[in-house]
């Protein structure tokens, strides 16, 4: 019995870090190769070992898929094919491609920078891991193999984040990896999405398995806008008030979603308080969102040749010095969860001034400073001082997941067989997975990590049908119908690996044979010591005033026929007074048949006397 | 003939898993390992007052269902922390002094409800208490262990369906399981029966770790007592082995697996004599596997088999077992067996040979499927293909391609490096035995070296269209291997590995045929290319007619000579990729052979140097990165198209990319390379050496990466010590005079250091808010301390500015300012400024991690509690 089998090494049940196994029709494919931020140690790796035992993992997968440039999803790739060895391909969409390097190689910096976690993969693996990288663009059906095909679809979330379809015969599995249902105001669709659409989108592929993020499993978000006016508001009042605004972020992803916002803002209010971003990103943000412009939305699309969109008026890059500059200002800084670098020696330089404020637009994990003020500490110990923060501390989440009705909108648009959710939380998955089991009638699951789920699958063999075939139902006066499905009976024949349909004269005609017919009969015994031939009248009589849309005939050798049914009637010379009826019938008048049996055993009505 | 003789592996292959964190245990949440391995035993980890007064009102908070609930890593972490407390303080005490533990335990016990997460945390920081017997006999006086672990206890629960619960329940008890006052406990509760359910566990990681358990216990019953007979086992442990037994003859093939992995652990890990009795009792059970068809649970067979091999259990009776594994299994596990095998120390020559038979056997049959009889000798030729090898290479492309890349990374973990072991060679065609070799030992191997290259070259031939089957099996496998790129890359490194022994002149002049024509093919993918160079690197290195490494032979020379078009051709490829991997090859190219004159001249006439300057402007830094590698290396060894014109500009070209290239990558390149020249004294640099460092450091002190920092902490470094001589070297001028060592150098030594304002550099450097440029930078100083002694700092001269405003600086850098610049320092305020920095407790501060406070347990600790406090809505947001 073929089967899809799915065990999350990560992302079952948490959001820890994604590396989910699929098995599809004997291909093993591993879905995103994530990192445990959580973790300083090897914990931060899924465990490959579960996979292979003693193995080689190259002999093992036929390939590798990253949905999309997060750490989360990405992080333990050179750990992957340069420490263990996976030498097999790896594919993911030309943004990520370009933008996950750059990502790999700062959360290498700031892993070496720490003391202790000197074993950590180098810059030549990273950019040897990308060599192994090969890039595809969406809607591209790219052959893994002769038999594994995979599709990119757009995800949203970030630039170059994509949903991936894998197909191994008839049997397909989608994986949407994070992706959004709402609209962004810096990306947009790829080119080839229907029109309009500025947010994920699949086609109605009708896959075996959908495997969905379900980090928002149990809400419906309150409006982006409402949020980004939030926003504004705060860091307006503090720029007002005199006070700076710290804004840590990542390298690349929500940040150039927050800049443009804030440039339009300062344009629009005609603000005159300075924007910094750290560390050269303007730049490099430039270069990939121009060299990636379908990526990003029609109104970007559109202003690109009056205007770029990414070349800020209003936001400079920033430099060191500026940070004891008198004044109000805004700095975007590198790392976002204020564990080292930049961003944290700004805020210690900030934090003891209660006008000014630290915006957190993202999750920080635990042991980084960003997670203690989001926690409410305000007294912090560093380089051996205490650090009391007196400045505004606020958390806006940005992140960019669908929510419960945006995962429930995008099943529906693929609609799937079953569906499996990862990345999110045990008891937020038990609230969706009934939603689904409920709405869409389909069997939903949750696996934790570790945890495989087996799911059987029917084979479906495509049919050729031939035209002769086709045109004998169409006189029939039956015209097709998408909606409905029809029977059809025919001879299959199975020639080269392939199969039709024809019908049974064309069948014995190809394969040169002779038709024999095969025909079911029986006897009824009936007491009746008439002659013959008026027993058969009787019989002939009786068939015909019961099966009136029928076509009974009586034949001149003494038979009876209804439609393929042929009924003889014989004496047995030993007992006159008994005559045997012979029912014989073709498979096709099965039914008709045994009706006729049975009801000829009941016996003949009394003639009138 | 070539032979060579299998030596034990020093160390598993970079393409072998390391053994399975899977032994050590990991949450069933996917949390982390038990094992604390990544917690350093640092003194601030300790049990301290803060953390012990922190204590009880997290013990509250996890008692309180109420409360949000702190994630998973932090529970992780606070496991991590008490583990290591216990490992360096007495259990009982800790437990004593802090009493909100053992109420914690207790609370779980009597709460129905407790959380998941909490029961899980508890049943582990129990067995991590319970693990010292003192501390188990103090738990288990309120029979809280029994509550715990038993089956009225967490079993018995709603939350015992959680994975993570199982997994916790199964770590807690491993934890304690390490005394026999542990025993009596595993009984009490029925652990046993548990755990053999647990082996079939939905979980990976429970299942896995419940096998880990089962060895645990088993290997805990033995301990102490004397090994006799089958029927003498401890009862527990008699439990465990009939268990095992059982499984062994039972028809489902998850059950002999999973005995199968229980059994390999614990030969690992079994007192001798006990393991003498299991193998006795549980050694015609593993026979009869293999009698089974199909042979199940192969691979956990081969494991087990290889496991034992290597044990002090292995009897020689026992070779029969593995030459018969070795012809029962499939090709694709009979195959690791084999490496196994030929790994092994001592075996007989007939079980060698026929496990190199398998090994070779997927190749002989790709050889024979090209060669038309009578060929040259081919592998295995007496030997006819099995039919499963057969069968694997002839199905689908999937299999083949499989077998032929497992057996292909199988022999080249067995390839004997160059020089080791060869004593001499009965194959035709191969190269003259070594002098120097050591005598042929009796059941020495051959190593076909000859017809596995002829092999090698015939698979990539098959791969690239290029070579005519024989035989019309030979075609179906032709058409199989046809640009299959999986096996290209495999056979490739296999080609590069067979570099390092000899072979016939004309082979050699096939595989450098083969390369230049991967080389050279539009075909060859990104990942093909990349191994081709690589190969081609490793056979230019180790070829047989170059009199040494850095020198060339006619062939060689000519091989080199034939690449450059190929090399000059990828170096225009459109993919990054292939022009990243061309410019990679010629710096090493240009490394090893930049001096030979046949090289020189042949590159000077292709275009290459140009080429590779062009790439300094490569819309992909990775690619700017390497041409600044590869253009370094070539100027170093003066090959540019026009020497004169490139000695000016290079240097400037290097600085520009420093100054203005948006990635890091080039940047970083460019002052390794400028590093690079000043060390080699390039002659670029070496008419205004101090202007061109002034310049990079002034650069690089504005760069936004660290990494360009702390490499421009290397240059000073390298200036420094080339202004100041080597530590104790006379002066050039006095070199022929004889006398005493030179004295240390005066402030005035350090005046060209100041005019390159090398002093303004690694000052700032020294509070640089990147820990690793603040640490070069203080090893940089305290070396300089160290050459100029002790001594009274001279009076400043010139209008510099003064020591203390100098302090007053570096006071202001060290609090986060950026401050104004030094101007130009003297020799004198340098001198005095840094006597007066206590470089050394700097040094240690540095030593430490950046976040060694956040990640301390106080830290810790406060952070849990007050995650408690507000968690809401960002605990399950992410990126």
């Amino acid at each position: 019995m073929p089967e899809i089998r799915v065990t999350p090494l990560g992302a079952g049940q948490d959001v820890g870090r994604s590396c989910i196994l699929v098995s599809i029709a004997g291909k093993n494919i591993m879905l995103d190769c994530g990192m445990h931020m959580g973790f300083n140690d090897d914990r931060r790796f899924p465990d490959f070992s579960y996979i292979t035992q003693n193995g080689r993992l190259t002999d093992f997968l036929d390939c590798v898929i990253i949905s999309h440039f997060h750490l989360d999803h990405c992080g333990a790739l050179p750990y992957l094919s340069e420490m263990v060895g996976y030498d097999g391909p790896i594919y993911m969409t030309h943004p990520t491609q370009a933008i996950c390097p750059i990502l790999l190689e700062d959360y290498r910096k700031l892993a070496v920078d720490r003391k202790g976690e000197a074993n950590f993969f180098t810059s030549q693996m990273v950019k040897d891991c990308m060599k192994k990288v090969v890039a595809v663009h969406l809607h591209q059906t790219v052959q893994v193999d002769d038999e594994l095909e995979i599709k990119a679809y757009y995800a949203g979330h970030v630039l170059g984040a994509a949903m991936f379809q894998i197909r191994v015969g008839s049997e397909s599995v989608v994986y949407t990896g994070d992706y959004n249902m709402t609209p962004d105001r810096h990306l947009g669709s790829a080119l080839a999405c229907p029109p309009l659409s500025r947010a994920a989108w699949i086609d109605k592929c009708r896959p075996n398995l959908l495997i969905t993020e379900s980090t928002y499993a149990t809400t419906i978000r309150d409006s982006k806008r409402c949020r980004e006016r939030d926003f504004l508001k705060k860091v307006h009042e503090a720029v007002e008030r005199g006070g700076k605004v710290l804004i840590p972020v990542f390298a690349l992803g929500r940040a150039q979603e927050l800049c443009i916002l804030l440039e339009t803002f300062w344009e629009r209010m005609d603000l005159k308080a300075p924007i910094y971003f750290s560390t050269g990103l303007t730049e490099k943000a430039n270069h990939y969102y121009k060299l990636f412009i379908t990526w990003t939305n029609q109104k970007i699309r559109k202003t690109f040749v009056q205007r770029n969109m990414f070349e800020f008026k209003h936001i400079k890059a920033f430099d060191r010095a500026f940070a004891d500059n008198p004044g109000p200002m805004v700095v975007f800084a590198t790392p976002g969860m204020l564990h080292a670098g930049q961003s944290l020696q700004i805020f210690r330089k900030w934090a003891g001034n209660e006008k000014n404020m630290v915006i957190m637009p993202g999750y920080c994990v635990q042991g980084t400073v960003g997670h203690k003020i989001l926690s409410g500490q305000r007294k912090l110990e560093m380089e051996g001082r205490q650090l009391e923060v007196k400045m505004q501390v606020e958390y806006m989440s940005f992140s960019a997941h669908a929510d419960a009705k945006g995962i429930m909108q995008l099943a529906r648009q693929a609609e799937p067989d079953n569906v499996l959710l990862v990345h999110g939380e045990a008891k937020k998955m038990e609230f969706l997975k009934q939603k689904m089991e409920q709405e869409l009638r389909v069997s939903c699951f949750m696996p934790a990590n570790g945890e495989t789920v087996t799911l059987p699958t029917s084979p479906s063999i495509p049919v050729g049908i031939s035209l002769g075939l086709l045109k004998r139902e169409m006189a029939q006066g039956l015209l097709p119908d998408a909606k409905r499905p029809r029977l059809l009976h025919g001879t299959l024949v199975m020639k080269d690996s392939t199969f039709r349909l024809v019908s049974s004269e064309q069948a014995l005609k190809e394969l040169g044979l002779a038709e024999h017919q095969l025909r079911f009969t029986c006897r009824v015994h009936l007491h009746d010591a008439r002659k013959e031939q008026e027993t058969v009248m009787r019989v002939y009589s009786h068939l015909k005033s019961i099966l009136k849309d029928r076509c009974v005939q009586h034949l001149p050798d003494g038979s009876v026929t209804v439609e393929s049914v042929l009924v003889q009637t014989t004496t047995p010379s030993e007992d006159p007074s008994t005559k045997v009826l012979l029912v014989s019938w073709t498979y096709q008048d099965e039914e008709l048949g045994s009706y006729l049996t049975s009801l000829l055993k009941k016996g003949l009505p009394q003639a009138p006397s | 003939m070539l032979v060579v003789r299998f030596l034990p592996p020093s160390r598993a292959p970079s393409s072998t898993l390391p053994q399975p964190r899977a032994a050590q245990e990991r949450g069933g949440t996917g949390g982390g390992a038990s094992s604390a391995e990544g917690t350093k035993r640092e003194p601030h980890l300790a049990m301290d007052r803060e953390c012990a007064q922190l204590l009880p009102a997290l013990c509250t908070l996890l008692a309180d269902p109420g409360q949000p609930l702190v994630d998973d890593t932090c529970l992780e972490k606070l496991l991590d922390w008490f583990r290591t407390v216990t490992e360096t303080e007495p259990s009982l005490l800790v437990l004593k002094e802090n009493p909100c533990l053992t109420e914690l335990l207790l609370h779980t016990l009597k709460l129905q409800d407790t959380s998941a997460r909490v029961l899980s945390f508890s049943l582990r920081l129990a067995g991590i208490f319970a693990a010292q017997e003192d501390c188990f006999q103090y738990l288990q006086q309120g029979q809280l262990l029994l509550g715990l672990f038993g089956v009225a206890g967490a079993q018995g629960r709603p939350a015992w369906t959680i994975p993570g619960v199982r997994s916790g329940w199964v770590q807690g008890m491993c934890s304690l399981a390490q005394h026999p006052s542990a025993l009596q406990l595993l009984d009490d509760c029925g652990a046993v029966d548990t755990i053999f359910s647990l082996q079939g566990d939905p979980s990976l990681f429970v299942a896995s770790a419940a096998g880990q358990l089962l060895v645990h216990v088993l290997v805990l019953a033995v301990q102490g007592t004397a090994a006799g007979q089958p029927l003498d086992w401890p009862p527990c442990a008699r439990r465990i082995v009939s268990h095992l037994e059982n499984a062994l003859c039972s028809p489902a093939a998850p059950q002999v697996t999973r005995a199968l992995n229980v059994l390999t652990s614990l030969f690992g890990r079994c007192p001798g004599p006990w393991a003498q009795v299991l193998w006795a009792q549980l050694r015609a059970p593993v026979a009869r596997l293999l009698e089974r068809e199909p042979v199940p649970a192969a691979h956990s067979l081969v494991d087990l088999l290889l496991g034992v091999a290597r044990s002090p259990v292995f009897r020689s009776s026992d070779h029969a077992l593995l030459a018969q594994a070795l012809s029962q299994l499939g090709p694709t596990h009979a195959g690791p067996l084999a490496l196994g095998i030929l790994k092994l120390h001592s075996s007989p020559q007939a079980l060698r040979t026929q496990a190199l038979g398998v090994l070779l056997q997927p190749l002989a049959y790709v050889l024979k499927a090209a060669v038309q009889p009578p060929g040259a000798p081919g592998l295995l030729d007496a030997v006819a293909g099995s039919p499963g090898v057969v069968d694997a290479l002839l199905g689908s492309k999937s299999s083949c391609a499989g077998l032929l890349c497992q057996s292909l990374a199988h022999l080249e973990e067995l390839q004997p490096p160059a020089g080791v072991a060869w004593v001499g060679t009965d194959l035709p065609g191969a190269g003259a035995p070594s002098p120097s070799a050591p005598a042929e030992p009796t059941d020495a191997l051959t190593w076909p070296q000859a017809p596995l290259l002829r092999a090698v070259v015939t698979m990539l031939r098959f791969c690239n269209g290029s070579a005519a089957p024989a035989s019309s099996a030979g075609g179906r496998l032709c058409g199989t291997l046809a640009g299959c790129a999986r096996v290209q890359r495999a056979a490739l490194g296999f080609l590069g590995a067979l570099s390092q022994g000899a072979g016939p002149q004309e082979l050699v002049t096939q595989v450098f045929a083969i390369l230049l024509e991967y080389l050279e093919s539009p075909e060859s993918s990104p990942t093909v290319l990349r191994k081709t160079f690589q190969s081609a690197l490793q056979w230019l290195l180790h070829c047989p007619d170059a009199p040494s490494s850095c020198a060339l032979g006619p062939q060689t020379q000519l091989f080199l000579t034939e690449l450059l078009p190929g090399l000059r051709k990828r170096l225009c490829s459109p993919c990054w990729e292939v022009r990243d991997s061309a410019l990679e090859f010629l710096t090493q190219l240009t490394r090893h052979w930049g001096g030979q004159a046949g090289f020189r001249q042949a590159l000077l006439a292709s275009e290459v140097p140009e080429l590779a300057e062009q790439l300094l402007q490569d819309p992909e830094s990775y690619v700017r990165a390497s041409a600044v590698a590869a253009v370094g290396q070539l100027s170093i060894r003066g090959l540019h198209a026009s020497p004169e014109a490139q000695q000016e500009r290079l240097p400037a070209e290097l600085l520009r990319i420093l100054s203005a290239d948006s990635e890091g990558f080039p940047r970083r390149a460019a002052v390794r390379v400028l590093t690079e020249w000043l060390r080699d004294g390039h002659a670029g640099l070496a008419e205004d050496a101090e202007r061109l460092v002034a310049r990079v450091l002034g650069a690089a002190g504005r760069d936004l990466d660290w990494e360009v920092r702390a490499q421009a902490v290397e240059l000073a470094l390298v200036f420094l010590a080339q202004t100041l001589g080597p530590p104790g070297a006379r002066r050039p001028s006095a070199e022929a005079a004889p006398g005493p060592p030179r004295p240390p150098p005066g402030p005035e030594a350090l005046r060209p250091l100041c005019r390159a304002q090398v002093f303004e550099f690694v000052f700032r450097a020294l509070f640089d808010c990147d820990r690793p440029v603040a640490r070069k930078s203080c090893d940089l100083l305290l070396v300089l301390g160290a050459r100029l002694g002790p001594g009274s700092p001279g009076e400043p001269v010139g209008g510099g500015p003064s020591p203390a405003s100098v302090e007053a600086a570096l006071q202001g850098w060290r609090a986060g300012g950026q401050g104004q610049p030094l101007g130009a320092l003297g020799p004198e305020a340098v001198v005095a400024v840094l006597r007066a920095l206590d470089l050394d407790g700097l040094q240690a501060t540095l030593a430490e991690s950046s976040d060694h406070v956040e990640k301390s347990p106080q830290s810790l600790l406060q952070d849990m509690l007050a995650t408690g406090g507000v968690l809401g809505d960002n605990q399950a947001d992410c990126y």
